[in-house]
């Protein structure tokens, strides 16, 4: 059955040309020259006073990188990206490393302010009252700013930005880094790995649970720049932690890469939280401009009893290319991935998730949800997979699209590779099986057809957003009405 | 792009040459097949289709291709041993022994069904006429498994079911392995159920006793059904020892037709079984439906596109393997919804029972779609025998063994009662449960 008119109505308030946040910022930068080359590497290296091992790491990532082509494999099309047009480096003058925020220019307090973002710490986030978050602020490419700092301290545990951490805490970044995403695991990590500039840094000690929720805030400013942050997130036994993610950039009509790498490692029994809405401009109605969005993110369950938990909320980017992935490598470890997706415009998403079952009595469990509208198009692609040791792994996965309009496409790829025989495996599309008996039961009620469905599946999708922090609701709020009837599988 | 071909791969271009001016009929095309084949090679891994089926590694050897000539020495006994249960279908049968058509062995007594071999008819063309092998919907949109079919194939079937009529019996066409040398048989059948037809096809690939337990079998159905048409289509892979079978199909479905497709493999060293199946009229049903049953070391790879091109049309899918020792199964199924194909209703669902720790099941229920108001769904399981339902057939005296086999059979039964015709659905059940005997 077709979509309700009010989820059209939905989706369109969050189309390309309602794009809130493409205001620009004027503030003074300074900038590495353009394109790429060992030199530029070194000069990212040494902007952030980095150790010699560091630099060593990031040649061998770019060698590296020099001998790889680019992936075609997703469902996305695009021009080719010209490497060597680009600037690699941009940071805000006079900011780097301001110890308070009284240093920080107040041009760039005026920008987080005007997105929402608190940075000043008696301040709270509207509707939230009590509840606290850190935030680190990266603008282009390096943090601005980290709130909250001393209060975490005392718990413990170490929030900061990346090129802080290189020199504060040298030997767990060299530790960590790279354990879960090796330079060269592919094209876009290894360009990342050379010329990575900032981003956030986590570690939460042995039996410490987080007393706050930390958050980075995203903002790509600069013409022509791309975005390359770089985000380590350690949860050491028994540990637990809640991050957020958030992301905007400026209306323009050209496209900006943005490639990230996230790394999460869980050891014995501790527990990663892991949520991002991600909301790059996604180019204008024409499908002019927009953040190509080509980031890895990957999480290792490394101890018995781990969890790692992914929510996302994809609305922005031109093009998504982005998989968060479980390697779910303890025993009794256990993956999760919750993930809403909204295309319009223009807009490609090609995005999913690999649970990759290692331990034994490994589980984890996929949700997602597709919704593409106007041409856009909507891609699931996702890896189950058992290797022969994963006994008694199980996973669950359930992939719906609806698609609104005949000028758009939702598809999906999933790939359920089972090497052992006591692997619990199922994928299904659920729901129109769900809706089914439900429906019957709602209408005997005395609902009509469109309201039994969006009652069944708006609960449904409740579920998902459940997972979100509160922090995140208020942003998603506009999401929870859109409802999914007549999926597609 | 250049590729660095294997041993293989070389041998056949060879071969090809060493056989040309032997093969009758449609030379152009032949040629033109062969040098795109020598340009790709077989399929690998590489190549997204072929992730869990890496041809180039797994053709081990080049197998000389079977050239017509003399009468093949079979007697009737054997071919019904080398049938087994399939030998009691009451069926319109041609046979092929080792790619060769026997027409000794035929049973044609329908009048409704026109048979043709595909010899007779690649010869009574002449040069100009390469119809029979030009492009069949660009060769199977360039499988180079297909073009090494165009180039070496030596006979087949063109079967045309006329309009209207409903032969009682079903076709056997029946396919012999018996020779001792492995060596490779290449086969095109162009099967046709004229409009408002209603009919059944079993393709049967069997091993005569002390036949070569090697070999590749290579063969391409081409299938047009008609308007109103009601065709059921299956192919039954038995007991063929370590061959290769590579198998395409590629079929096309009128308006308000019925087509019924059945793969069944049991005990095949590496079956990849490739199919691609056009809506072309509204209104119409396709139901594809499998059982695959793998030991040892067998590889059981089916791969399906669905492509619905037009509105108001139902697929259904549904794949059941049973995997032990080290076998590995794999399916791939996608369906394709275009723009214009509302209302579709696709559903496919592929399981598979693992019996053992090192078997493997590999599954990628694909979907791409373009239309807004259609009802797609999929799904795949895989797990181990339910140890729950084991113990409840127990507790009521079952013996652990015999509980074993009934729950696998009616795992495998619930794919099997997809094949309507009574005989066919005996005689495979019959298959796999002799199959099953064995574990």
């Amino acid at each position: 059955m077709p979509a309700v008119q009010e989820t059209i109505d939905q989706v369109k308030e969050i189309d390309v040309d309602q794009y809130k946040y493409g205001f620009e910022t004027n503030i003074e930068s300074v900038k590495a020259p353009k394109g790429l080359n060992e030199d530029i590497v070194k000069f990212i290296s040494d902007k952030k006073g980095e150790p010699e091992w560091m630099l060593q790491w990031r040649l061998d990532a770019y060698k590296r990188w020099r001998a790889m082509t680019e992936p075609t494999w997703a469902k996305v099309s695009y021009p080719k990206i010209d490497f060597e047009d680009l600037y690699y480096y941009s940071a805000p003058k006079n900011t780097e490393g301001p110890k308070t925020l009284d240093e920080v220019d107040p041009e760039l307090l005026a920008t987080y302010e005007k997105l929402g973002i608190p940075l000043k710490e008696q301040e709270v986030l509207a509707g939230v009252q009590g509840s606290k978050v850190a935030v680190d602020a990266v603008f282009d490419s390096v943090s601005v700013v980290t709130t909250f700092k001393e209060e975490l301290a005392k718990a413990g545990v170490i929030f900061c930005s990346i090129s802080e951490a290189l020199r504060e805490h040298p030997d767990l970044v060299k530790k960590y880094l790279g354990s879960v995403v090796p330079q060269s695991d592919n094209y876009y990590a290894a360009l990342n790995s050379a010329v990575f500039s900032d981003g956030s840094f986590v570690y939460v000690p042995e039996g410490v649970r987080c007393p706050m929720e930390l958050s980075t805030y995203f903002r790509i400013n600069e013409k022509q720049t791309g975005q390359f942050e770089r985000t380590l997130i350690i949860a050491d036994k028994g540990a637990y932690v809640s991050y957020l993610e958030g992301c905007t950039a400026p209306m323009r009509d050209e496209n900006q890469l943005h490639a990230a790498v996230v790394e999460l490692v869980a050891l014995d029994d501790a527990e990663i939280k892991y949520s991002t809405v991600q909301n790059w401009y996604p180019g204008d109605a024409t499908g002019k401009g927009g953040i190509y969005n080509f980031v890895t993110k990957r999480g290792d369950c490394r101890g018995v009893n781990s969890k790692i938990s992914w929510t996302q909320v994809e609305t922005g980017s031109a093009i998504t290319w982005k998989y968060p992935s479980c390697i779910l490598r303890g025993d009794n470890s256990r993956g999760e991935f919750y993930s809403i997706a909204v295309s319009n415009g223009y807009q490609q998403v090609d995005s999913g998730t690999k649970m990759i079952h290692l331990g034994k009595n490994t589980s984890s469990r996929i949700i997602s949800k597709g919704i593409a509208a106007g041409k856009s198009q909507n891609t699931y692609r996702g890896l189950v997979s058992a290797h022969r040791k994963a006994t008694n792994s199980r996973n669950f996965t359930c992939c719906d699209s609806l698609l609104i309009g005949n000028q758009c496409g939702a598809h999906t790829v999933p790939y359920i590779e089972a090497k052992n025989s006591t692997a619990h495996f199922e994928h299904e599309a659920t729901t129109s099986k769900i809706s089914e008996d439900m429906l019957f039961y709602c209408r005997q009620r005395g609902l009509s057809e469109e309201e039994a469905v969006a009652l069944v599946v708006n609960g449904f999708v409740r579920d998902v957003l459940q997972q979100l922090p509160m922090e995140f609701l208020a942003e998603t709020q506009r999401l929870i009405g859109i409802s999914l009837e007549g999926s597609v599988g | 792009m250049v590729t660095t071909k294997n041993k293989v791969e070389q041998g056949l271009v060879e071969a090809f040459q060493d056989v040309a001016d032997r093969l009758v009929g449609g030379a152009e095309e032949r040629e033109a097949a062969i040098a795109r084949f020598e340009a790709t090679g077989f399929p690998h891994r590489r190549i997204e289709e072929w992730k869990y089926t890496d041809l180039r590694n797994m053709v081990k050897e080049a197998h000389t291709p079977f050239m017509p000539g003399g009468s093949k020495t079979l007697d009737e006994g054997v071919l019904q041993k080398a049938l087994g249960p399939l030998s009691a279908i009451d069926a319109t049968r041609i046979v092929f022994v080792d790619g060769q058509h026997q027409s000794s062995f035929d049973q044609l007594d329908e009048s409704a069904v026109s048979v043709a071999t595909l010899a007779n008819q690649l010869a009574s063309h002449s040069d100009g006429d390469q119809s029979l092998l030009a492009d069949r919907e660009a060769t199977f949109r360039g499988s180079s498994v297909v073009d090494l079919n165009t180039a070496l194939v030596t006979d087949g079937t063109e079967i045309t079911i006329g309009p209207g009529s409903k032969p009682a019996k079903p076709i056997l066409v029946v396919h012999v392995a018996q020779s001792a040398n492995p060596a490779m048989t290449t086969i095109r059948h162009k099967i046709s159920c004229g409009a408002g037809a209603e009919a059944s096809l079993v393709e049967v690939f069997v091993r005569a006793p002390g036949a070569a337990d090697a070999g590749l079998i290579n063969t391409v159905s081409e299938v047009d059904v008609g308007n109103g048409a009601q065709f059921a289509h299956i192919k039954c892979v038995s007991n063929v020892a370590k061959t290769s079978q590579l198998a395409n199909w590629h079929v096309t479905i009128g308006a308000d037709a019925n087509y019924r497709a059945f793969h069944f493999t049991a005990g095949c060293g590496l079956a990849r079984s490739d199919g691609l199946i056009q809506f072309r009229g509204e209104r119409s049903k396709l139901d594809f439906s499998g059982a695959f049953l793998g030991r040892d070391t067998d590889h059981i790879d089916t791969t399906l596109v669905i492509e619905h091109l037009v509105p108001h049309c139902e697929s259904r899918e549904l794949f059941k393997g049973v995997l032990d020792d080290r076998a590995r199964g794999i399916f791939q199924g996608k369906v394709l919804v275009t723009q214009d194909a509302q209302k579709t209703d696709g559903k496919q669902m592929a399981q598979a029972l693992m019996l053992s720790p090192d078997s493997e099941f590999d599954s990628k229920p694909e979907l791409e779609i373009y239309a807004d108001d259609v009802l797609c769904g999929h799904g795949s399981t895989s797990a181990e025998l339910d140890e729950d339902l084991l113990f409840y057939l127990r507790s009521r005296g079952i013996p652990k063994d015999q509980a074993r086999s009934l729950l696998i059979e009616s795992f495998v039964g619930e794919a099997l009662a997809c094949v309507e015709v009574d005989s066919v659905r005996e005689a495979l059940t019959k298959l796999a449960r002799t199959w099953l005997m064995e574990v």
